[in-house]
């Protein structure tokens, strides 16, 4: 496949805190790739940057080998869309996407017919017809998601950079809009970088899945790869799915507050640590005294409370330093379980079910 | 409880509308009395007094057409409605030319809000002296020994001092924009202010260079600043005489100064006829300006 973005040691400072730091990525071409990070790990910093708005203070940006780190921003030829949708308030829906065809300073100048052709096909593709005279106030939210993305798209950027795109948008909506915007993209083959705080959007968008943390790059992976296999505890943090021990690397044992953890057999410790990590629905519960298979690795801890999703249900446990810990059980096979409150329960799982940091 | 209780046979939500309804009946009638009696009764009272026979030291209310025929046969006082109107309208353009590029720089590439609040303090502090005090300070800067003719000589630009700057028409224009300039930096400030910068971002990343975003963006959006802008200005500048008065050395009489004149000689028909002249003059610039943009809409 071949790189539409490139980053190399991108870093930017902001009053002596580095944002972002030593950043080395690349974006393959006409694929869906989010960019996962918690608020304040750099990622609207990197999205500015890449779009034009701030200036790297050392490092490149690289886009189609051409070097755009310099280039002011409406002459790089990226498409961003706003959080907020940013929409021209004083213009119709129809006069938005026509904005950047009307007002680009590079690009192929059209004539007002192919404007217009151009606009109403894309204001067709993105499900919007029959609105192009309305005011942008006077429609709804996930019709004025659709305005931005048009607005962007209609001029045909190699590039399309999306801040937190469904932020805005309630809860069902935006579960609606995850399809169309991977439709959308598959039609026109532009690659989107998707910047999102949700792991489950990240992992559901993403053919490819960046982690960015603390300003640096914590990981690039498939979703599945990076689900199952996280290069670091604060990546498995971000993931919101792994119970996580920190302490030291002993003789075959992991030494945590809460015992000693058996190592998983033949497994190379991944880096960032020390940290032990094994997943909610990894977790078994069985009654305290129940015995622990040589295979297995067993804690114990207190029943707390569960929360019921409907797919599944996530207990948790204290455990005897008082950490909180987590299991989840999907409900597809069994009924949902029920546990004593304060009653201690043993938590067991499978030795190689768990990940090692070193 | 008297005033929440429902009446007898009324349904709580009319006997709510009822309240709701007195209340804002209470609260408008202070204002609503202050302006029929100062506003609305002397407005009217101005308009018959127009009609009075004016005769050279006295006045009485037999109706006649005769200062309105004088006024509009008169070469003096149509040069003077002519004079105004020019002041204004050249007022107008140099706050808005001034004040534009400030506001743009407050309000747009500011953005601490703090800096903002503090540039905009800065705007109004000549208006911590007093009126005449701002007018009149004009003179030894542009007076024929001024500082201006001075610095200008000094630097051997001209050699001979420039007399028009001073009791000129340019004068009174200078002093004019010098001390309203503010009011159309304020509106216009305060609309570039809420313009979301993401919004000119995004504009950039569309591809549109400044002028082009500041032609199909920033202005548009600025427009009610400065509708509201000029509406202030032009209000303060169509009554305006004390700058002419004093900048001018009595060569440009506005409207303003010939009613200053004519109450000051007991000529009240006549002055009313000016006043009724003003009045319109006024309603008409601010019904023009506010078809220009719907206030109601974008504030």
């Amino acid at each position: 496949m071949t790189t539409v973005l490139q980053l190399s040691n991108v870093s930017k400072i902001y009053a002596g805190v580095p944002a972002l730091d030593r950043v080395t990525l690349s974006v393959p071409g006409n694929s869906y790739v989010s960019l996962l990070g918690p608020s304040g790990s750099g990622k609207t910093t990197l999205l500015r940057v890449i779009a034009g708005f701030e200036e790297p203070d050392r490092g490149s940006v690289t886009l189609d080998g051409k070097r755009i780190d310099g280039t002011p921003a409406h002459r790089r030829g990226i498409g961003f869309v706003f959080q907020t949708f940013a929409l021209f308030p004083h213009l119709s829906v129809a006069r938005n996407v026509a904005f950047g065809l009307e007002n680009r300073e590079t690009g192929p100048s059209l004539d007002a017919a192919a404007i217009r052709r151009k606009v109403a096909e894309m204001i067709d593709l993105v499900g919007l017809k029959g609105l192009e005279d309305r005011g942008v106030t006077q429609i709804s939210g996930g019709q004025r998601q659709r305005v931005a993305l048009a607005r962007t798209l209609v001029t045909e950027p190699r590039l399309v950079l999306l801040d937190e795109p469904l932020g805005a948008l309630d809860a069902n909506l935006r579960t609606r809009m995850r399809g169309e915007l991977r439709a959308i993209r598959e039609r026109l083959g532009v690659t989107f970088l998707h910047v999102t705080g949700s792991e489950t959007e990240a992992l559901a968008m993403g053919d490819t899945v960046i982690v960015l943390d603390r300003g640096h790059v914590g990981q690039i992976d498939g979703p599945d790869a990076l689900y199952n296999r996280p290069a670091s505890p604060a990546v498995a943090r971000f993931l919101n799915c792994y119970n996580l021990f920190e302490g030291r690397l002993g003789d075959g044992a992991f030494v945590s507050p809460v015992g000693a953890l058996p190592l998983p057999p033949r497994a190379e410790p991944l880096g960032g640590g020390p940290a032990y990590a094994v997943r909610y629905d990894r977790v078994e519960v069985r009654p305290p005294n129940a015995p622990v298979a040589p295979d297995e690795v067993g804690i114990t801890g207190a029943f707390v409370a569960s929360e019921y999703t409907g797919s599944s249900v996530l207990s948790f446990f204290q455990l005897p330093d008082g950490r909180v810990f987590e299991v989840e059980d999907h409900l597809s096979h069994r009924a949902p379980p029920v546990y004593a409150p304060q009653e201690t329960y043993g938590l067991v799982w499978k030795r190689d079910a768990a990940l090692v940091f070193a | 409880m008297t005033t929440t209780t429902a009446t007898e046979g009324m349904p709580a939500a009319a006997a709510r509308q009822r309240a709701l309804r007195r209340t804002a009946l209470w609260l408008l009638a202070p204002g609503v009395l202050w302006m029929v009696l100062f506003l609305v009764l002397p407005i009217l009272m101005m308009v018959y007094v127009s009609f009075w026979t004016q005769t050279t030291f006295t006045i009485e209310p037999t109706l006649t057409v005769k200062s309105w025929v004088t006024f509009f046969t008169s070469e003096t006082y149509l040069s003077s409605l002519w004079t105004t109107v020019r002041i204004w309208l050249t007022v107008l353009v140099a706050t808005l030319l001034v004040g534009y590029p400030t506001a743009l720089f407050v309000g747009l590439f500011v953005r601490n809000k703090t800096l903002q609040t503090v540039l905009l303090v800065l705007c109004v502090i000549p208006f911590w002296t007093s009126f005449l005090i701002r007018v009149l300070a004009w003179r030894p800067m542009l007076g024929k020994e001024g500082a201006i003719n001075l610095i200008l000589q000094g630097l051997g630009i001209i050699d001979t001092p420039i007399e028009a700057l001073l009791f000129s028409e340019l004068s009174v224009v200078i002093g004019m924009t010098q001390i309203y300039c503010v009011f159309m930096v304020g509106p216009i400030a305060f609309m570039l202010g809420r313009i979301d910068p993401n919004v000119i971002e995004a504009a950039r990343d569309l591809g549109a260079g400044f002028g082009r975003i500041f032609r199909t963006i920033i202005l548009p959006l600025s427009m009610p600043g400065v509708v509201v802008g000029a509406i202030f200005v032009s209000v303060m500048v169509l009554g305006e005489f004390a700058t002419s008065a004093a900048l001018s050395g009595r060569k440009v009489n506005l409207l303003g100064n010939i009613i200053v004149t004519q109450v000051g000689s007991l000529k009240w028909a006549f002055a009313a006829v000016v006043g009724v002249v003003l009045t319109v003059i006024m309603g008409a610039v601010v019904a023009a300006l506010l078809r220009v943009v719907d206030l109601r809409k974008e504030l």
